[in-house]
């Protein structure tokens, strides 16, 4: 059997489809920037006193080991009956997806400031420095360094994973897709088109990652 | 903010747990035969990753590039509606999402392959090799025993990794947990207890596999 493929439904519905695409960015870089951010409380309490650390730890576990569809799924449709209050579709997937990154972006935190020679600390607090002193002189600046590279791996990956906000209504880039598929009866030239698409924007995304990987490795 | 408080009730949650249950054992399923598919996968796609024949090569990298820089969600429709039309032969959903998880751990399991691999000393291969051993038995007997123990953490957090992305098989109507968990969210009228408890069924399968992931790392990875 051959099948007659007909590329025009894929070229007439581009401007859809580019909607989409910037809908995926917006979610991207959102929940990004709010995990950027959240992950650094969660690392810091992490590394405090096992009294309240272990706080720190269960989030990080519950939401490592936690399907992000599932997570999804919660925050669209549990979290506005337990609070009372409804958020929209891109709303709830960039909450979701924040609370999930976040959990891998606090390790990652961690691990670039335990990465740290701990001489560094006891000379910094030898001199008489405080410890917010020591953080924001001697280990953050070294650390953000070595922490850019697993942070572009997460960015990469958190690009892929909007899709998964299509099954909420998020209209991004492969829900824009499954839209113009059921529309114009053809699935496999959309398809195959949204898959061309993820690449063509995802891999070079990858490869800038491999190259701070190799520009940025630390030699001790 | 409207409402109050949310009064919590597990009561159908609790009744229906037996109907959850057979949805884990198929997500189970699922992950294990996908990661048997994946691991054949990914020692093909190693292999031709560091074959002497260049075409071969390009072409195994182009396939662990392209199935990593492109979301599983998007896989797996594609195998599912977009393939059978091709192919002119429909898919039942199991084998569509056994096949795309499969498919897509290949593409991370042949980089940890072939990663451990090459790092085993060269001069030990060439070693073999100059003893008049075939490349086959260099590999059986050499390299893989000393690979092995270094592959097993990232293979550990790729089987994490394929439990979690399971639940995408619901899409496509795979009756795995995050299906029955829907199923019965809408059924029960309980979706609050309903995902709640599921998410903890998740990780109550998911957590203690990165337990061992863990002790798997100190136990092999120790610098």
């Amino acid at each position: 059997m051959t099948y007659q493929w007909d590329w025009s439904a894929l070229w007439d519905n581009l401007p859809l489809l580019l909607d989409g695409i910037s809908t995926t960015v917006v979610a991207t870089a959102a929940s990004m920037a709010a995990s950027l951010i959240l992950g650094l409380p969660v690392a810091l309490l992490r590394l405090s006193r096992p009294a309240v650390s272990w706080l720190a730890t269960v989030y990080i576990e519950l939401f490592r080991n936690l399907p992000l569809l599932v997570l999804v799924f919660w925050v669209f449709t549990a979290l506005p009956l337990i609070i009372g209050y409804t958020f929209s579709p891109l709303a709830s997937g960039i909450i979701a997806l924040s609370l999930n990154l976040t959990a891998f972006i606090a390790e990652i935190y961690r691990a670039g400031i335990t990465s740290i020679a701990p001489g560094q600390s006891h000379a910094a607090l030898a001199l008489g420095m405080t410890r917010v002193q020591l953080y924001k002189r001697i280990i953050l600046p070294q650390a953000v360094v070595r922490v850019l590279p697993a942070l572009g791996s997460m960015w990469v990956s958190l690009f892929k994973d909007t899709s998964i906000l299509a099954v909420i209504g998020v209209a991004e880039l492969m829900y824009q897709g499954r839209m113009v598929a059921t529309d114009t009866y053809r699935p496999l030239e959309i398809f195959t088109g949204v898959a061309i698409i993820y690449y063509l924007l995802a891999y070079p995304q990858a490869l800038g990652v491999n190259w701070l990987y190799h520009r940025l490795q630390v030699q001790e | 903010m409207a409402s109050g408080h949310y009064v919590w009730d597990f009561g159908a949650f609790f009744r229906n747990l037996p109907f959850l249950l057979s949805g884990m054992e198929i997500t189970i399923l699922v992950s294990l035969l996908a990661m048997v598919v994946g691991s054949v996968v990914g020692l093909f796609v190693a292999l031709a990753r560091l074959s002497k024949f260049r075409p071969l090569r390009m072409a195994a990298a182009f396939y662990v590039d392209f199935l990593r820089a492109t979301p599983l969600l998007v896989q797996l429709v594609w195998v599912f509606f977009a393939l059978p039309i091709l192919v002119g032969h429909s898919l039942t959903p199991i084998v569509a999402g056994v096949a795309t998880l499969g498919a897509y751990s290949g593409a991370y399991l042949a980089e940890i392959f072939r990663a451990g691999i090459l790092s085993v000393a060269s001069g030990q291969r060439h070693a073999a090799l100059a003893l008049g051993m075939t490349g086959a038995q260099v590999l059986r007997r050499i390299v893989l025993p000393q690979a092995v123990t270094r592959m097993l953490p990232p293979i550990a957090s790729t089987f994490i990794t394929l439990v979690k992305d399971s639940s995408l098989v619901s899409i496509i109507s795979v009756a795995e947990l995050m299906w029955a968990a829907q199923s019965l969210a809408s059924v029960s009228l309980r979706p609050v207890e309903v995902l709640t408890g599921t998410g903890l069924l998740y990780v109550a399968l998911t957590y203690p596999l990165s337990l061992v992931a863990e002790l798997a790392r100190r136990r092999f990875l120790a610098v």
